[in-house]
């Protein structure tokens, strides 16, 4: 027992003087999130807070023009910046580069007069889906403007026939309600930005255990620490549970780092507050899987790695694939759906999933039982493996 | 204290020990010399228990390396020819962690840690981080390391590379002073002829994994192979024949004869032979020889340059 809290000591003492070791283990994560959290904040934002800039043209100028441009302005949606109607499309097209307006509205001559028409210009940048989405925005808000106009002057024949006109009016989205499904059944939660960097940044961050553990263990190799060790009757497996213990721990204080700075820190600058789960028996299970799991994949590269430099080029090179495969950095529902299935061939994603359902599905125990699974199972088969590789080097 | 039986030990298909018979008598210290590649750290990896060999037995103090290996590893160590120590680390924070991993604790580590300390010159730079140590103060430390357990026998595999001339009298020094204080067993493997000179008791000499020379440094030493003759090929019914002439040695295709009464007879008869069996002289040489000469005729190497 007294040998393992010399290893820890050592370890600890190794790590803690390797400014290198704890800028990879400690600060980039944190940075990710805090970067992450901000940039993704509208990506995730349900309250329209953020507005989509549109330049309006109103070359009518007539009631039904002003009455669709205001019934729009309403939506809450839309940011328009209104020039003068004389202006042509040329002049439009060159405002929208100069000021980075994505759509502009032209609002056409006529449109009181007989069949309304506008000119919608998009620039190339805007995808699909938010084109289509602004456009049949703008065509159910055109037909209710129309409907508006042919009612108006008719409000006592209506108020006859019992038909409220405003309740008529009203915008269509307030009668939808949105309601946020989770695994656990009491709450809810909306996703936020910071709800999926925490645990994505988190579990990056743990696999990356595999560059300060391999220099240590190539080191160790290369300058006959481990002959020495071997030496003194300490077994492989000792010098393995001797790597596997302290980067738990150092694993384990990232998963509380990393809560702490999306609690805390995150808001701070302006972002959303990371909100925990219920289970902390589930987040402590799916902690200790995705830190096995990471923790022998690198013991596997430092095993198979001939020098530092060789174990640091392989392990940053698969975390990042593995991360960019897992959903880490771009996050798996704005794949496309082969990417998504392809994404449960990365470590990363069982240990991302596993995350999200503790803080963003309310799961439990239970919730994260396959993911967990799955990552101590593939551990298992690399720690075997490294076990295997370093006892036929050190010919054991 | 250490017997070795028809140690054999391959890499693959390449054989890097060959029937190897060798016994350390205890207290003394043995000086392996051979260049560099003829199996001195592989010999020393088998006999500390952590490479395996492919035949041979070896038995250290009374008990098996087979069936006694965490025993008899309690009663050795080894000072690596790599400095296997932390960088990072103070040296006393180096001395606790190896102290510690044999089972020493509290006081007994202290007072280990400060005897090794001492032993080594290091007790004024305990605190100081050991990448800010020179070469000399790295190998010392790494002396002292291996010194922890009190070991009754010690491994030191090349102990002075790197190092200055004072560094590496200091390090001599010590060894001989632990070996007489302590009584501690030693091996010294080197390819720096005066250090195995000035440091060692016996001396075996190997060359590609064979043991070509073995015996106490004296009497190697004053070994005056008056004539060495090198030849092409020799026969078993030559070898059989050289056998009967005491004062001669045969080493794959090199005949070294002493000179004693009958070297004249001897001479002769060698000659006679070879010729009968129409046998060519490649080389033929009569000077005197020390050690260096000696190795390099036994093995046509140099001990630095193989």
């Amino acid at each position: 027992m007294t040998k393992i809290i010399y290893i820890l000591k050592k370890e600890f003492l190794v790590m803690g003087r390797d400014v290198h070791a704890l800028a990879v283990l400690f600060v980039m994560p944190v940075a990710f999130i805090l970067i992450m959290s901000l940039a993704m904040r509208d990506l995730f934002e349900t309250d329209a807070v953020k507005q989509i800039k549109i330049l309006v043209v109103d070359q009518d100028k007539g009631d039904q023009s002003k009455a669709f441009v205001e019934m729009l302005a309403k939506l809450g949606t839309f940011a328009f910046h209104h020039m003068d109607d004389g202006i042509g499309i040329d002049l439009i097209r060159h405002k929208m580069f100069q000021d980075d307006f994505k759509f502009a509205l032209v609002v056409e001559k006529g449109f009181s007069l007989a069949e309304p028409q506008m000119i919608l210009l998009v620039k190339p940048s805007v995808n699909r889906q938010t084109y289509t989405i602004l456009k049949n925005t703008f065509a159910a808000n055109l037909a209710k403007a129309r409907i508006a106009y042919q009612l108006k002057g008719q409000e006592e024949m209506l108020d006859y026939a019992g038909i409220d006109i405003d309740k008529l009016m009203q915008p269509a989205d307030t009668l939808i309600e949105t309601r946020y499904v989770s695994k656990g059944k009491l709450k809810f939660k909306v996703p936020t930005s910071v709800q999926q960097s925490v645990p994505a940044w988190l579990v990056f961050s743990m696999f990356f255990v595999v560059i300060p553990l391999s220099n240590t263990f190539i080191a160790e190799r290369n300058y006959g620490t481990l002959t020495r060790l071997q030496s003194m009757n300490i077994s492989t497996g000792f010098l393995l549970a001797g790597k596997l213990l302290p980067f738990f721990i150092v694993n384990l204080i990232q998963v509380v780092l990393m809560i702490l700075v999306g609690v805390f820190l995150v808001p701070l600058l302006g972002g959303d507050a990371l909100t925990m789960g219920d289970s902390y028996g589930g987040l402590l299970l799916i902690t200790t899987a995705v830190s096995f799991c990471s923790i022998s994949f690198a013991l596997l590269v430092a095993s198979v790695a001939k020098t530092t430099e060789h174990a640091t080029t392989i392990g940053g090179v698969f975390n990042i694939i593995l991360g960019a495969l897992g959903g880490i950095m771009i996050p798996k529902f704005v794949m496309p759906d082969f990417m998504q299935t392809l994404s449960v061939l990365s470590p990363m994603s069982w240990g991302l999933e596993g995350f999200l359902d503790i803080f963003l599905r309310n799961g439990n125990v239970l919730d994260v039982m396959k993911e967990s699974l799955l990552l101590l199972l593939f551990g298992l088969v690399m720690f075997s493996a490294t076990a295997f590789i370093i006892r036929k080097k050190l010919s054991l | 204290m250490i017997e070795i039986n028809h140690l054999y030990k391959s890499y693959g298909k390449q054989l890097v020990l060959e029937d190897i018979n060798l016994s350390i008598q205890k207290g003394v210290i043995t000086g392996l010399l051979g260049p560099n590649g003829a199996g001195k750290t592989t010999l020393v990896s088998v006999l500390i228990g952590i490479m395996a060999r492919d035949h041979g037995e070896i038995v250290i103090d009374g008990l098996n390396l087979d069936h006694s290996l965490s025993e008899i590893q309690t009663i050795c160590s080894i000072v690596p020819q790599n400095l296997a120590i932390y960088p990072m680390l103070s040296a006393y924070e180096n001395l606790e962690y190896f102290g510690g991993l044999q089972g020493l604790k509290g006081q007994t580590l202290k007072a280990r840690i400060e005897y090794c300390s001492e032993v080594a010159s290091l007790q004024s730079f305990l605190s100081k981080r050991v990448h800010k140590f020179s070469g000399g103060m790295k190998r010392r430390l790494n002396l002292a390391i291996g010194l922890l357990n009190n070991p009754r026998i010690l491994y030191l595999d090349e102990p002075t590379v790197g190092v200055d001339t004072q560094s590496r009298n200091y390090i001599l020094e010590t060894i001989k002073k632990i070996n007489r204080e302590e009584g501690t067993t030693i091996i010294y493997t080197s390819h720096y002829m005066e250090e195995i000179e000035q440091v060692s008791d016996m001396i075996a000499i190997i060359d590609e994994g064979r043991l070509i020379l073995n015996g106490p440094k004296q009497a190697i030493l004053k070994q005056d192979f008056k004539v060495s003759i090198r030849v092409c090929e020799l026969s078993n019914a030559l070898l059989d024949r050289f056998k009967g002439i005491k004062a001669a040695r045969v080493l794959d295709d090199c005949i070294l004869l002493t000179k004693d009464d009958n070297f004249n007879d001897n001479l002769i008869e060698i000659f006679s032979a070879l010729k009968s069996h129409a046998v060519e002289v490649v080389d033929f040489d009569s000077r005197d020889k020390n050690l260096e000469t000696l190795f390099l005729k036994l093995t046509r190497k140099s001990l630095r340059d193989a």
